[in-house]
């Protein structure tokens, strides 16, 4: 099953990286991280720390918008396309084949984020000289979050079109990150829609756990612990989402 | 070599079921090769599609050998063609083969080996390395039939292999089909290209509304009752309507 794996992924990345739309999107991305620097310039003595939020936020913003738009059609297309009937009619299990999808897509937005990493880190150390540990792991946690929404991305096409798993998707995303304020409305809620708003900070992902933004612009050390639980919260719940994904596509007739 | 016992399949709609495949049974002898027709909507693709593993029958029971179809052992022993066979849009003819023998588990030397020898035994060898979105119907439809093999498959599974092709096409896809026949693979394909299916197959299965209506010998099933095997399927579909 690992081989099947790995060649799925493999074309799924091949499929994905000779994309034209992605070039475009990433051309995009590394613009508007360079524009930090006029961002920059533009502030009063402040032109690291803007360098720094615009930068990390534009490359948060883009890589959402790839994680949306690739992940949300990457089964739909398959299943619309009918390519899908040359994988699986071959000695391979409806789990290798949403594995190996999963894979080659993450493949994918880590080669983007390593671009655009490369693009902001780049752009950092022109400016002061140098590239700190906590601009890396930032970086590093922005990656993981991708992944994560990648799993859910894929999870929505596995049952509806690709446009409905891209607001679904965004939404999640949104809630995600909003999910702090969130627990902080549901203390000073009605008891019931507090439940209901503590339900869903339990349940949706909560994705601030991979926002060190803050911290590279105040340049706080790494919180090594808050790093390993962003990391640990990612595998579980990104192979939790994968499980579900897979629960469905074995009854998927096509 | 290729069984269904009592196979149903339905299609779940908002105003009901709509029963697609109803008590269907026929058995493939090792080699042999049976065509299987029918009208259009009359349930081909479904049981093509069920016995491939893309769709799972309500009722009944579909083997390959000994193993049940869909499953994974099932699918290492039978070669699959669907209609209007469609490939990923980046890759070049000679990677979709590469790709699909990996996903064989082939080892990169007999993937090498067998990608060329299949394309040029469908006339694609000039075309290995173009992309195949370039591709006319008739190149797809042949790369398809190499992807078929790609695993010297003892069964092959082709749903309308000779579909929308031009009669060069069709001269040299039945060409294939005989060859597949000669190395002793059994052949199960579906068509309504009843002249093409008269000339190719052992036998025949008629299938209309779900239901299989007739099966023997093309010659045996014509015989006293019309002069081609069209006439019998028009005589036979108007009796069923």
């Amino acid at each position: 099953m690992r081989d099947t794996v790995f060649a799925i992924a493999r074309n799924t990345f091949k499929e994905t990286i000779r994309d034209r739309i992605l070039y475009s999107l990433l051309a995009f991305a590394v613009l508007a991280i360079a524009g930090s620097w006029l961002a920059g310039s533009v502030s009063l003595g402040q032109e690291t720390r803007v360098i720094q939020n615009f930068g990390l936020t534009a490359m948060l913003v883009f890589l959402l918008v790839i994680t949306i738009f690739i992940g949300t059609q990457l089964v739909y297309r398959e299943v619309e396309r009918k390519t899908i009937y040359m994988v699986l009619t071959k000695p391979v299990s409806r789990d290798a084949f949403y594995l190996g999808k999963f894979l080659g897509l993450a493949l994918t937005l880590t080669v983007v984020t390593a671009v655009m990493g490369a693009a902001f880190l780049g752009l950092v150390a022109l400016k002061t000289n140098t590239v700190s540990a906590i601009q890396v792991v930032a970086i590093g946690l922005m990656l993981f979050e991708a992944w994560l929404l990648t799993a859910v991305g894929m999870l929505f096409s596995s049952f509806t079109a690709p446009l409905s798993s891209a607001i679904y998707t965004f939404c999640l995303a949104l809630i995600g990150h909003a999910s702090t304020v969130l627990l902080a409305i549901s203390e000073k809620s009605a008891p019931i829609v507090g439940s209901i708003i503590q339900f869903v900070y339990y349940v949706f992902p909560n994705l601030e756990k991979f926002n060190l933004r803050n911290e590279v612009v105040f340049g706080a050390p790494v919180d090594w612990v808050f790093v390993g639980w962003g990391a640990a919260y990612a595998v579980v719940y990104t192979g939790a989402l994968l499980l579900f994904g897979i629960a469905i596509i074995r009854r998927h007739e096509f | 070599m290729l069984t269904l016992k009592r196979v149903a399949k339905k299609f779940y709609q908002t105003r009901g079921d709509v029963p697609v495949v109803q008590n269907l049974s026929l058995s493939l002898k090792k080699g042999e090769v049976y065509g299987f027709l029918g009208p259009n909507g009359a349930g081909k693709t479904t049981t093509v599609k069920m016995v491939a593993g893309l769709l799972f029958a309500d009722e009944g029971k579909i083997t390959i050998g000994k193993y049940a179809a869909g499953s994974v052992e099932a699918q290492a022993v039978i070669g699959f063609m669907p209609e209007n066979p469609q490939f990923y849009r980046h890759l070049k003819a000679v990677e979709v083969l590469h790709f699909v023998g990996e996903l064989f588990g082939l080892d990169a030397p007999t993937i090498t080996q067998r990608s060329e020898e299949l394309l040029r035994q469908v006339g694609l060898e000039k075309s290995a390395n173009e992309p195949v979105r370039t591709f006319s119907k008739g190149m797809h439809q042949r790369l398809g039939f190499a992807v078929a093999l790609m695993n010297n498959p003892a069964i092959l599974v082709l749903d309308e292999p000779l579909d929308g092709l031009d009669p060069i096409g069709r001269l040299d896809f039945k060409k294939l089909i005989l060859k597949a026949k000669r190395e002793g693979r059994t052949v199960f394909f579906s068509s309504h290209i009843l002249s093409d299916v008269e000339e190719l197959c052992d036998r025949v299965g008629i299938i209309i509304a779900g239901r299989l209506v007739a099966e023997d010998a093309p010659k045996k099933l014509v015989r006293g009752q019309a002069k081609t095997l069209e006439e019998y399927f028009v005589k036979l579909a108007k009796q069923h309507a």
